[in-house]
């Protein structure tokens, strides 16, 4: 089965909203993801980062709104949708008695690229794992264990990556070598999205940022724009702590000090 | 550019082989599920005079139907759910009943493994001999019957999310239908015991497969506990499919 792709941007939501019951999780959330672009979707604790990548990823339904993906509607195309987009979740979630090479044939199968043994071992080499192949993913540590999941969202060469906090819990070097396999992504021509907390990753890595509160994009443009538009609002300046304002100023000045659940 | 999905067949064929796979390496469980029906039949050899080898078989296959679906199916589904395996697969191009198909396939390939076991031990150690139409009959009634447990399974995965109090609920649940199951079918809990046994899952279960492995004597009471059975299985996997989420969130 096939169908043609030709509008862009690579991924196009529009005015979502998602319920859990009476509960308004995500309210009216638009942004675009552009082709060879990272885009970066910040927002405290329950902001609706999750709920808002969770309809892009075509896990729950939004109740109002649209979700493009090259072009194909998550709703309408499902299937299509999905074969655009690769997907790296928060949590691990492979079978614990399968192999990384078993993990590697699985979800090649389920997007359609035919690996032999040989293509297992070199796209393992591509992430310096060529040893791990006989390995049980628990086995990894948290680097590789990242190292793989991009990998496997990344095997059919999709169009959209999308990134749910990835570098949570890794050390600094394996962050930065994460880093440089996204940038990577971005110099084919992909687009990202990734959710983080970190400021310091979102300011390095992201082309542009969209800050999500209460289910509300409250702000969205590049880091550096972001910061020169809010560099003199008193919220900003009054929990700026380093005598110049930085992403996390900026951040906390439009979501609060409030420590969120 | 191109958008091209995979086929549904080849998707199916990889997760069969995924499924087997992760089936395959946890012999704990493969183990379990396959080695009660089997010391249960072969501690029973005194037993087949005075039951009947027909009511030795039976029983012994309900028993491994109730392992596989209660500490098997169940426990594996809690705990992929719980790890967000499934959640992975969801985000995949691949319609989501094919990711039930494949785990309920392998379990139906299992169910006919047990089964098989069962008729080769009982042959060869308690010495069971049944007509090749009985054994064929058999079978597929295994199958049949074998969703019924299946179903049960999905149902306690449905109504519960937390994998610990599904392996908890699925022993107890499994420990009281062998118990009162195989006690209460002999008699030993009382006349009205008995009564109750004969129209639960595990009686009209044993029931149906009792009459099917001697299919020239089936009777109208086999019909009704094969009509029970499909009764059972249709309340159970209905209910288990309209409770199950796929996420523990």
């Amino acid at each position: 089965m096939s169908n043609t792709l030709e509008q862009l941007p690579i991924l196009n939501v529009d005015r979502i909203s998602v319920f859990y019951g009476q509960f308004q999780a995500v309210k009216e959330v638009s942004l675009e993801v552009r082709p060879g672009e990272i885009f970066g979707l910040l927002g405290p604790n329950g902001a609706g980062k999750t709920s808002t990548l969770s309809a892009i990823e075509g896990l729950i339904r939004p109740a109002t709104g649209q979700i493009k993906v090259v072009g194909f509607d998550i709703v309408g195309q499902p299937l299509y949708a999905k074969a655009n987009m690769g997907v790296q979740l928060q949590a691990t979630s492979f079978q614990p008695e399968l192999t990384i090479a078993d993990i590697l044939k699985l979800y090649a199968g389920v997007y359609g690229v035919k690996l032999t043994k040989e293509d297992v071992f070199n796209r393992l080499q591509e992430i310096k794992l060529e040893d791990a192949a006989e390995k049980k993913y628990g086995q990894l540590s948290g680097g590789q264990q990242q190292r793989v999941s991009l990998l496997i969202a990344t095997i059919h060469n999709p169009a959209l990556v999308l990134l749910d906090e990835p570098t949570t819990g890794l050390d600094p070097q394996s962050r930065r070598q994460l880093w440089d396999r996204i940038e990577a992504i971005r110099a084919k021509g992909h687009g990202v999205l990734l959710t983080t907390h970190s400021m310091e990753e979102a300011e390095a890595v992201c082309d542009r940022i969209a800050i999500i509160d209460h289910g509300r994009i409250i702000a969205i443009d590049t880091p550096e724009r972001l910061i020169a538009l809010h560099r003199e609002d008193p919220e900003v300046i009054s929990v700026s702590r380093k005598g110049r304002i930085t992403l996390e100023d900026v951040f906390i000045g439009l979501t609060g000090r409030a420590v969120r659940s | 550019m191109e958008t091209r999905i995979p086929a549904t067949k080849n998707v199916l064929t990889t997760l069969l082989q995924a499924d087997f796979t992760t089936l395959w390496r946890n012999r704990r469980s493969l183990r379990l599920v396959l080695l009660v029906p089997i010391i249960i039949l072969i501690s029973w050899k005194g037993l087949v005079d005075k039951l009947g080898p027909v009511m030795v078989l039976s029983s012994v296959i309900t028993i491994g139907l109730t392992s596989i679906g209660l500490m098997g199916y169940s426990n594996t589904m809690a705990r992929d759910r719980d790890r967000g395996v499934f959640q992975r697969l969801r985000v995949a191009p691949v319609p989501t009943w094919t990711i039930m198909l494949s785990r309920l396939s392998i379990q139906i390939g299992l169910i006919a493994l047990m089964v098989l076991l069962v008729f080769i031990v009982g042959f060869a150690v308690d010495k069971i001999s049944i007509s090749a139409l009985g054994y064929i009959t058999g079978l597929l009634m295994t199958i049949v019957a074998g969703w019924l447990y299946l179903g049960l399974g999905q149902l306690i995965v449905g109504l519960i999310k937390n994998p610990d109090t599904v392996n908890s609920t699925t022993r107890l649940v499994y420990f009281a239908f062998i118990m009162v199951g195989m006690f209460g079918q002999f008699g030993a809990l009382g006349e009205t015991m008995k009564e109750v046994v004969q129209w639960s899952p595990y009686g009209v279960v044993q029931k149906a497969l009792a009459g099917s492995l001697q299919p020239l004597l089936w009777t109208n009471d086999h019909t009704m506990a094969l009509l029970a059975t499909i009764g059972y299985t249709l309340v159970f996997v209905g209910l288990g499919i309209k409770y199950f989420k796929w996420d523990n969130k």
